[in-house]
């Protein structure tokens, strides 16, 4: 009876997919995803996507394991490393915004003005040397920790081990808590910098050095190899709409009623120039 | 520093850290276990609320002392954020209602069973209450290594009060957090392993040691 009460109502009930995507912290805390899931689902009704937000490295590892269907990343490396051992497939382009160089308004090292990423690193350590300044780093392998390190090497330094190197190994918006807290510099990806300005925890933090295509931030969704039947389906599909033109004019207006401006820019404008960045991206950071 | 060195380095942090989060804790849990340790409204009422205490979620704690320790909070003043002496008071706190409850069941027993023989015998007070922590030493121990072992494993506090700086307040559990966030499985488990044999290893020794002292 009970089991063909339980068959009847498996049957009855609108069989619902759920589509589980791992991705990392700071673009799931900015809300973007959930925007373009809701609209997906008024479409789709019987799909339900479930994000699972951790750090970069470890948001990949679920996909090695098959415990995703799909990934939305920003580290080109270490998606490089995973495209080649064949774990995730049919990269799209989706987003990108700019790190920003964050620091106490006072500028001890004054990085204010500088000529590029590079020479405010530069900057940065010399006033650390001088016992002037803190840095405060992920130092947790994440998309933004990776490219914080690459700066440090396109600025011919390594502040590993130096006294005033904090490597925080959290996230992003515990580091920037702990930046503000120290009176410290630390790269940010800039929607969570503006989420947590926005909430009133950082008093003392402004962004000290922004633009230039050196700090440009890469955000990609693949599809997991091992990830089959209607749960991939609708990954594929979930990743074609956010790349698609009502996808992307999501991410073109996304942030604007909160904070003022836009958190992302539309990828799909610039593919090509972004293609070429990615790779360069992939490949320079060792 | 090679990975070894560094584990090394972690796990001498673990055992100073939380070790003397516990001292400093049984410091005033014994004492408050002995006097709640007599039958009395207020203090089965005080005990009551450590019993309800003893399961505290870390991070409320760590959340709480952030506030305290923050620059604009009440404790600022002291700079104790992000050190690792800050995460020797937050543990300490932590582990106070655990080691108090506990030892605070064995003594009741020794004070029914002991201290009244003891005074009806002729000791004075402070005689009868040596009495009665002699007595009950191996059930007090075994508190404070249990409190040991939730100060070592705690997350919450460690992390929003030391900041898991590399070098500085990187403890075993704020390594585990940082390696499965960095999808390094193996090293968390490593990790993982050395911190389980820590309060093993500290549980036995004190049972050993209780044996060789034993009455």
């Amino acid at each position: 009876m009970i089991a063909l009460g339980l068959t009847a109502y498996w049957m009855f009930t609108p069989h619902v997919v759920r589509v589980r995507i791992s991705t990392t912290t700071s673009l799931y805390q900015t809300g973007l995803l959930d925007r373009l899931a809701e609209r997906f689902e008024e479409k789709h009704h019987h799909v339900t996507f479930e994000f699972i937000a951790v750090g970069t490295g470890r948001a990949l590892k679920l996909a090695e394991r098959g415990d995703v269907c799909a990934v939305f990343v920003h580290a080109p490396r270490l998606e490089e490393a995973y495209v080649e051992r064949g774990v995730i497939v049919g990269g799209r382009i989706f987003a990108y915004n700019y790190f920003v160089i964050v620091g106490p308004s006072s500028d001890p090292a004054g990085i204010r003005g500088s000529e590029s990423a590079a020479e405010a690193f530069r900057r940065i350590y010399r006033a650390g040397e001088g016992g002037r300044a803190l840095f405060v780093s992920r130092g947790d392998n994440s998309g933004t920790h990776v490219r914080e390190l690459s700066i440090w090497r396109l600025a011919g330094l390594d502040p590993q081990g130096r006294p005033w190197y904090k490597e925080a190994g959290q996230g992003m918006a515990e580091t920037l808590v702990m930046a503000d807290e120290m009176m410290a510099y630390t790269l940010s990806d800039i929607s969570t910098f503006l989420s947590l300005k926005e909430k009133g925890r950082l008093t003392n933090l402004e962004v000290l050095y922004s633009g230039g295509e050196e700090l440009i931030n890469i955000y990609s969704a693949y599809v997991v190899e091992s990830c089959g039947g209607a749960e991939r389906m609708y990954a594929e599909e979930f990743i074609e709409f956010a790349a698609g033109p009502e996808g992307q004019e999501i991410v073109a207006s996304y942030g604007e009623e909160e904070f003022g401006r836009p958190l992302f820019s539309p990828a799909a404008s610039r593919l090509q120039e972004l293609k070429a960045l990615w790779e360069k991206l992939a490949g320079a950071q060792g | 520093m090679s990975i070894v060195e560094e584990v090394l380095e972690i796990t001498l942090r673990s055992l100073a850290v939380s070790g003397t989060a516990t001292l400093l804790a049984s410091t005033w849990s014994v004492p408050l276990a002995y006097i709640l340790a007599k039958p009395g409204r207020l203090r089965g009422l005080i005990a009551s609320i450590l019993e309800a205490l003893v399961g505290i979620p870390t991070v409320l704690l760590g959340l709480a002392l952030y506030m305290l320790f923050s620059r604009s909070g009440v404790l600022g003043f002291l700079h104790l954020l992000y050190t690792a002496k800050a995460i020797v008071v937050g543990q300490a706190i932590l582990v106070t209602p655990l080691i108090t409850v506990t030892a605070c069941r064995v003594l009741k027993s020794a004070r029914e069973s002991f201290e009244e023989m003891a005074l009806a015998l002729g000791a004075d007070d402070l005689q009868a209450m040596a009495i009665a922590l002699r007595e009950s030493l191996p059930g007090v121990a075994s508190s404070v290594v249990m409190g040991f072992s939730r100060a070592v494993g705690e997350l919450g506090i460690a992390l929003m009060l030391g900041g898991n700086i590399r070098g500085a307040t990187r403890v075993l559990t704020t390594a585990i957090a940082l390696s499965v966030s960095m999808g390094e499985y193996d090293l968390a488990l490593y990790l993982g392993a050395i911190l389980v044999a820590i309060s093993v290893l500290v549980s036995v020794t004190v049972k050993l040691l209780e044996e060789v002292q034993g009455p």
